[in-house]
C-alpha cells in the first residue's frame, strides 16, 4: 500500500522510526509521525480524496497546503478537516465527506450532466416562485449542502482564550518572518512569531540544500531567543483598530483551539506568497497540482504524487519542481516552458485522474501528473484590514502594498523578490524598524498610565522608514489558457460562469463575487481572487488594475465558533449562607448573577409558618450603599421624590426614585445611622444602577456636595426575621439593643451585636407584612448568625423561607416590585405613591415630568385584583380587556395563590377608567378563557391596616 | 457592654473570638511546587479610606507599604488599606480627619486572593485583558479590571524573591467563582491552591 513512499529525502519531516496507521474510508493507511493526512494518503496511492461542492466532480490534492480547496475530509466526528494541513495520528478514522453512497460512486455527480443549466444564481432564479413553496424547496436543497457531518452528541471541547500585549507580532514564520522577529527581539522588543504551518521555515522547507541551511540557522536562533514567543499551527486571523490582532492557535496542549487577543504595538506582515492555480479545461482533474504541492509531497514527506509528469513552468519554482521530480525518479514526460511560448490547453483523461495534457502546439502528452507554476498571489488580507488597498504590478503579475502604514510593516515576498540575502536584509531592517517604533509607543503608554513604571527623558523620535525596497522579478501574466476551466475550486465556479455573469451585468468585481460566490469558499480567495479579477478584466476588455480587486476582510482563514467563544465565563454570586441552603434541600433560582434560595420544598408551608410563628430568609442581594458626609440629605432629596432633610438618627424612611422622565427607577428604605452616616437599601437588581445613578448626580451635577457613596451590598449578610415571634427570637441573640416596640418602633434602625457579632444593623422593616427585623450582619459571620437564629428559635418554630414565600407574602401585603409590577413606562403616580411626590421641594430627579404626570388622568394604575373564582390564578402578564371586546385595558403583573387567604390574589396595571375599587375586570387567561375579577380597595390583600407589621 | 445570652445559647457567648468565614469554601487540588500559587487572603482586614484625591500618598494607581500594612491608591480619592486588624486600626486612628474623610470597613465586603509565582502574569493573561508586563504593571502598581468577567481591584506586590505576585480583590459574593476561575486558568501552569 505504501508503494508511493519515496526513499528518505534530505529535508523530510516524517519520522520513519515512528510508523502510525489510520483508516481512510475504512481501509488501512500506513504513515509516519510527521505525515499530514494528505501525504500519508498520497504515499498510499490515494488520488481522489473529495468531491466538488456543486457538480460532485472527483478531486485530488491541488496545492497540498492549508489552502487546498480539495482537501476537506471528515475525521471522526470532526467535519471539514483540512487534510493537507492536519497531521496524521494513529487510529484516526478519516472519511470522504459529502458523498453518497461512496467517494468512488457519488450519485450526485449527475449534477455535472446538467451543469450548463446550473449557472450562477440558478437557485435564486429557479426557486423564487411560487414563494409559498420555498420551505419545501429549502428542505430538499439543504440535502445538497456541502460539508461534513456534525454529531450533536459530540462532547463540548475545551477552547481557551488569552490576551497578550507584545511589542511586535510577526505574521508568518518563513525566512523573512524569522529574520524580522530576530531583529526586533535583538533590539529588546517582545515578539510573537505566528506561523500558519507546523514548522518555521516557510518556502525554505521544501527547497534545496541552501534553503534548508538558511531555515535551520534562522530557526535555531529563533528558538533560542528569549524575546520571541513562537506560535506554530497558528494564524493571525484579523487586524483591527490599534493593531488589535486576533490569533488562532490550533495546537495547544490544553485546548483544541485558543484565541489570542493581542494588542500589538507593531504588526509585521510576512505572510509570504501563495502559488496561483492556472485556469484551463480539466484543471480540476486529480493529478493536476501546483509546483509547491509536488515539492512539498516529495521533499517534506517523501510521497510520490505521480509516476509520469508534465511540468508547465514560468518561473524558477516550476523549474525546481521539475528537478525534484526527476531526482526522485518520476518520469518527466515534458517540461512546457511559458517563458519560451509554451502553453497547455487542456487536461485529458477520465474523471478520476489526469491521463494526458493537450499542449498549445496541438500535441498531447500522456501523464498522470500535471504540474503548473504560473505565479503568485500576495495574501494581502492583513494589509486590507489595516486600511490599505494593494495595487497590481504587471511586471511581477501580483499585488503589492500601496503605502506604508505607521504601525503595520510588510516584508518578505509580499514586499518584493530577491535573493536570500536581500530578503533577510529587508526583513532585518523591518524588524529593527518595528522594534524602534514599538519602543516609542511603549514610552507614550508608560507616560500616560498612572500605574506604569516611570519613564525618563523626552519621548524618542518616531523612527522613519529608510528600508531599501526589494526588487521585483518579472513573472509572465498567466491566468487563463485559451480554454475555460475552474476558477474557484471550493465553490465550483468556472471561468465560463464568470464571463456569463459579467454579460448579465454583474461586471463589478464586488457584485460578481457575491453573485457567483467566487472567492467566498473556505480558501477565502487566496487561490481564486486574482484569477477571478483576471477573467473579469478579460471579459470587460480592461486591465486588472482597472477592474480592481475585492476587499479582504477578517478572518484571514476560517475560524471555528468554538475558538471565537473561547472559555465560557459565567460569574455567579452567592451569600455566606449558601452552604446551609445547599445542605438543607434548597431549590435555587438564578436572579441576575445571584443564586438565591427559592424554597426548601413547600413555599406555602413556609408562608404559613412565618405568619404563625417566625421565619428567616436570606435577603443578602438587597442593595446596600454606605453614604457618608454632611450633604447626604441633599443627595437623598435629589434622588428620592419625598423629603429627607429632617430624618432623625435611628430613623428609616421609604422612598421611590424616578428617572428624569418620571418613570420609577427603584425603591427602598434609607436609614440614618449617625449625624453624617446613612445606609441606603435598593432593590436587589437595582444595586449597581442606583450606585451609578447617585455617582452621576454627585460627579456631574453637584460636585460641590460632600458625600461619599460606597457599595457594601455583600459586606453584610442580610437576614429577615419575620413573624409574630420574631421579636422573641431576636431578643434571645441581642442584648445591647432595646427591642421593645416603644424603644425600637417600626421604620427605625439600630446598631448592635447579634449572636456575639458586633457591628450589625437591625432594621424594623420588612417586605412580608409581618412584625420583622432585618439583620445586616458582617458577612464573615453571616452563616454563624443564621445558624444561631435557627438554634435559638427551635422552640419558637423558626424555619427558613425562600424567595417564593417572600414573594407570596409581599403580594398578600400588596407591596409592588419595581420592574415586575412597574415597567419602563410606569411613572410614579401610577404606583399609588403620589403622596410621596413632594413638588414643594426645590428639585429632585424627575420633578418637571412628575408635575405634569400628577395632572395626567390617563396614566394606568397599579391596583390589587382578586378573581371572582378564588381558585383561578391568572398567569402573570395575562391581559385585562374590556368585556366583550379585545380592547386591552391592562394586565396582571403579579399573581399567586395565597396560603393565608386561601384564594387567588393579584396585582395589576389597569386603565384609570377601571381602577376604582369594585370595578369589574375581564381577564383573558393563556388558554383563551375569559374570567372576571374585581379591583380591591387597598393594595394589601392582607392586614391592610398594618397592625401586624407594627407589632 | 457585656452581652447576655440565654443559657441555651451559651456556646455562642463562649466564643472568645469569632471565626471569620471565608467565601472560598472549596479549593481545587493538584499543581506542583514549581507552579504559581493561589492563596485565599479574604480574612485580612481591608479598610477603605475616601478623601480628597491628593489627601495622602500613594497616588492613584500605586501601592505603598506602611509598616506591615499595604496602602493602595485604587481610585482617585480612594485608598484601600490591607493588613492585620491592629495595623489598619492604628493607621485609621492616625488619619487626618479634618477634611471630608470616610472610613469604611471592607473586610467582609471583599474577597482577596494572592496569586504569585513566575507564571502568575501568564495566568492573569488568560482571564484579564490588561498588559501585565513589568513596564506597564510593575510591582507597586494598582489597577481595576475585569477578571474572568468580575470587577476586581488588583495590586502587584512582588515576593521578596522577586517573583511576581498580585493581590486580587473582588466582591465577596463572587469569591468562590473567581477563586475557581483563577485556579482553572492556572491549570496549564501547574498552579497550586493554598
Amino acid at each position: 500500500m505504501t508503494a508511493n513512499r519515496l526513499p528518505a529525502q534530505p529535508g523530510e519531516y516524517i519520522d520513519r522510526s515512528k510508523p502510525i496507521s489510520f483508516t481512510w474510508n475504512g481501509e488501512p493507511i500506513q504513515g509516519f509521525e510527521g505525515d499530514t493526512i494528505a501525504s500519508a494518503l498520497t504515499a498510499n496511492g490515494v488520488r481522489v480524496v473529495a468531491r466538488s461542492m456543486k457538480y460532485h466532480r472527483p478531486r485530488g490534492y491541488l496545492t497540498n497546503d492549508f489552502w487546498d480547496p480539495n482537501s476537506f475530509v471528515q475525521v471522526g466526528d470532526d467535519p471539514n478537516v483540512r487534510s493537507a494541513h492536519r497531521l496524521a495520528e494513529a487510529n484516526m478514522a478519516v472519511e470522504a465527506q459529502n458523498v453518497w453512497p461512496s467517494l468512488e460512486r457519488d450519485i450526485r455527480a449527475a449534477n455535472g450532466l446538467v451543469s450548463r443549466f446550473l449557472t450562477a444564481g440558478f437557485y435564486y432564479k429557479t426557486f423564487i416562485k411560487p414563494q409559498r413553496l420555498w420551505p419545501a424547496y429549502a428542505k430538499v436543497l439543504s440535502t445538497f449542502a456541502p460539508g461534513g457531518t456534525v454529531d450533536l452528541d459530540t462532547p463540548h471541547r475545551y477552547h481557551d482564550k488569552r490576551y497578550a500585549h507584545p511589542d511586535v507580532v510577526v505574521a508568518g514564520g518563513g525566512p523573512a518572518g524569522m529574520a524580522a522577529a530576530l531583529a526586533a527581539a535583538d533590539e529588546g522588543a517582545s515578539v510573537m512569531l505566528v506561523e500558519h504551518g507546523h514548522q518555521l521555515g516557510g518556502h525554505l522547507l521544501w527547497g534545496d540544500v541552501n534553503d534548508r541551511m538558511l531555515a535551520d540557522e534562522l530557526r535555531s536562533r529563533v528558538e533560542s531567543h528569549d524575546g520571541i514567543e513562537v506560535l506554530l499551527d497558528s494564524t493571525v486571523t484579523g487586524r483591527y483598530d490599534d493593531n488589535w490582532t486576533a490569533i488562532v492557535q490550533r495546537s495547544h496542549p490544553i485546548a483544541v483551539e485558543r484565541l489570542i487577543k493581542a494588542r500589538a504595538k507593531m504588526l509585521v506582515v510576512a505572510a509570504g506568497l501563495i502559488e496561483r492555480p492556472y485556469v484551463f479545461a480539466g484543471n480540476d482533474k486529480p493529478g493536476v497540482m501546483t509546483s509547491g504541492a509536488v515539492r512539498r509531497f516529495v521533499n517534506m514527506y517523501a510521497a510520490r504524487p505521480g509516476t509520469r509528469a508534465v511540468v508547465f513552468t514560468s518561473n524558477d519554482d516550476g523549474d525546481a519542481a521539475a528537478e525534484d521530480l526527476a531526482r526522485v525518479g518520476i518520469e518527466l514526460a515534458r517540461v512546457v516552458d511559458a517563458r519560451t511560448g509554451g502553453n497547455i490547453v487542456a487536461a485529458k483523461g477520465g474523471a478520476k485522474s489526469v491521463e494526458g495534457v493537450e499542449l498549445a502546439d496541438g500535441s498531447t502528452v500522456d501523464c498522470d501528473l500535471l504540474v503548473t507554476a504560473v505565479g503568485w498571489t500576495a495574501p494581502t488580507s492583513l494589509l486590507n484590514m489595516s486600511g490599505d488597498r494593494p495595487v497590481y504590478d504587471e511586471l511581477a503579475a501580483r499585488f503589492f502594498p500601496s503605502r506604508d502604514i505607521d504601525t503595520v510593516l510588510t516584508t518578505g515576498g509580499m514586499a518584493g523578490d530577491g535573493s536570500h540575502e536581500e530578503l533577510v536584509a529587508h526583513a532585518t531592517a523591518t524588524g529593527r524598524l518595528a522594534a524602534g517604533r514599538a519602543a516609542v509607543t511603549t514610552h507614550r503608554l508608560q507616560a500616560a498610565t498612572a500605574r506604569a513604571a516611570a519613564v525618563s527623558g523626552a519621548e524618542p523620535a518616531w523612527p522613519s522608514d529608510d528600508r531599501s525596497a526589494l526588487p521585483r522579478h518579472p513573472q509572465r501574466e498567466l491566468f487563463r489558457s485559451t480554454t475555460h476551466g475552474i476558477v474557484d475550486y471550493s465553490e465550483d465556479v468556472g471561468s465560463k460562469d464568470l464571463v456569463a455573469a459579467a454579460k448579465e451585468g454583474y461586471d463589478s468585481v464586488e457584485l460578481l463575487k457575491r453573485y457567483t460566490t467566487a472567492t467566498m469558499g473556505p480558501s477565502q480567495g487566496k487561490l481564486e481572487t486574482v484569477n477571478t479579477v483576471a477573467v473579469l478584466a478579460e471579459a470587460r476588455g480592461e486591465t486588472i488594475e482597472e477592474v480592481g480587486t475585492t476587499v479582504w476582510r477578517p478572518p484571514y482563514a476560517p475560524i471555528t465558533l468554538g475558538a471565537l467563544g473561547g472559555r465560557v465565563f459565567e460569574p455567579v454570586r452567592v451569600s455566606s449562607i449558601q452552604p446551609w441552603h445547599e445542605a438543607n434541600g434548597v431549590t435555587t433560582i438564578l436572579a441576575g448573577q445571584w443564586i438565591r434560595p427559592e424554597h426548601y420544598g413547600d413555599p406555602a408551608a413556609e408562608v404559613r409558618n412565618t405568619r404563625e410563628n417566625v421565619g428567616i430568609t436570606d435577603v443578602t442581594p438587597l442593595g446596600k450603599l454606605d453614604l457618608q458626609g454632611p450633604d447626604v440629605p441633599k443627595l437623598l432629596s435629589q434622588l428620592y421624590t419625598n423629603k429627607w432633610m429632617k430624618l432623625g438618627v435611628g430613623n428609616v424612611r421609604y422612598g421611590i426614585m424616578c428617572a428624569e422622565d418620571g418613570v420609577v427607577l427603584d425603591d427602598g428604605v434609607t436609614g440614618r445611622l449617625g449625624d453624617e452616616h446613612y445606609l441606603m437599601t435598593t432593590t436587589s437588581s437595582g444595586a449597581g444602577a442606583i450606585w451609578e445613578w447617585a455617582e452621576n448626580w454627585l460627579q456631574t451635577e453637584h460636585p460641590e456636595w460632600q458625600v461619599h457613596v460606597t457599595p457594601v451590598t455583600t459586606g453584610f449578610t442580610s437576614i429577615n426575621v419575620a413573624g409574630p415571634k420574631s421579636r422573641e427570637l431576636v431578643s434571645r441573640l441581642v442584648d445591647d439593643v432595646d427591642l421593645s416596640p416603644e424603644a425600637f418602633a417600626y421604620m427605625q434602625v439600630r446598631t448592635g451585636t447579634v449572636a456575639g457579632v458586633p457591628n450589625c444593623f437591625m432594621w424594623r422593616i420588612g417586605f412580608t407584612g409581618e412584625l420583622s427585623f432585618e439583620l445586616h450582619v458582617p458577612s464573615g459571620h453571616g452563616l454563624h448568625v443564621w445558624e444561631s437564629l435557627l438554634e435559638a428559635g427551635a422552640d419558637l418554630g423558626v424555619k427558613a423561607f425562600g424567595l417564593e414565600a417572600q414573594r407570596i407574602m409581599r403580594l398578600e401585603k400588596g407591596h409592588f416590585i419595581v420592574g415586575q409590577d412597574t415597567d419602563g413606562l410606569t411613572k410614579a403616580p401610577s404606583t399609588g405613591m403620589g403622596a410621596l411626590i413632594k413638588l414643594d421641594k426645590d428639585d429632585f430627579a424627575g420633578k418637571p415630568e412628575l408635575e405634569w404626570a400628577l395632572q395626567d388622568q390617563s396614566l394606568p394604575h397599579v391596583v390589587a385584583i382578586q378573581t371572582t373564582d378564588p381558585r383561578i390564578v391568572p398567569e402573570e402578564a395575562s391581559q385585562i380587556v374590556r368585556a366583550g371586546t379585545n380592547e386591552i385595558l391592562g394586565r396582571i403583573t403579579s399573581s399567586r395563590m395565597s396560603p393565608t387567604l386561601n384564594r387567588s390574589i393579584c396585582l395589576g396595571q389597569v386603565a384609570p377608567e377601571v381602577a376604582a375599587a369594585g370595578s369589574e375586570l375581564t381577564v383573558v387567561l393563556t388558554t383563551g378563557e375569559r374570567i372576571t375579577a374585581r379591583v380591591m380597595e387597598h393594595h394589601a390583600h392582607f392586614d391592610p391596616e398594618g397592625e401586624r407589621l407594627r407589632g | 457592654m457585656p452581652i447576655s445570652i440565654p443559657k441555651e445559647n451559651a456556646s455562642v457567648a463562649d466564643q472568645a473570638s469569632l471565626t471569620f468565614e471565608s467565601p472560598v469554601l472549596t479549593k481545587p487540588k493538584g499543581g506542583s511546587d514549581s507552579g504559581p500559587t493561589l492563596e485565599d487572603l479574604s480574612g485580612l482586614t481591608k479598610t477603605v479610606i475616601r478623601a480628597e484625591p491628593n489627601a495622602m500618598d500613594p497616588p492613584f494607581g500605586q501601592a505603598l507599604a506602611v509598616g506591615d500594612m499595604l496602602l493602595c491608591g485604587q481610585r482617585p480619592g480612594e485608598w484601600l488599606a490591607v493588613g492585620e486588624a491592629s495595623d489598619c486600626a492604628a493607621f485609621v486612628d492616625g488619619l487626618d480627619r479634618s477634611g471630608h474623610v470616610s472610613v469604611i470597613d471592607h473586610t467582609h465586603s471583599r474577597a482577596m486572593f494572592r496569586l504569585s509565582g513566575s507564571a502568575a502574569p501568564k495566568v492573569l493573561e488568560k482571564i484579564c485583558s490588561l498588559d501585565w508586563s513589568d513596564a506597564m504593571t510593575p510591582t507597586g502598581a494598582v489597577v481595576s479590571a475585569s477578571v474572568a468577567k468580575v470587577t476586581c481591584d488588583i495590586a502587584r506586590v512582588d515576593s521578596d524573591d522577586g517573583a511576581p505576585a498580585y493581590l486580587i480583590a473582588c466582591d465577596r459574593s463572587f469569591g468562590q467563582y473567581l477563586f475557581d476561575a483563577i485556579a482553572d486558568a492556572g491549570t496549564e501552569f501547574d498552579l497550586r491552591a493554598l
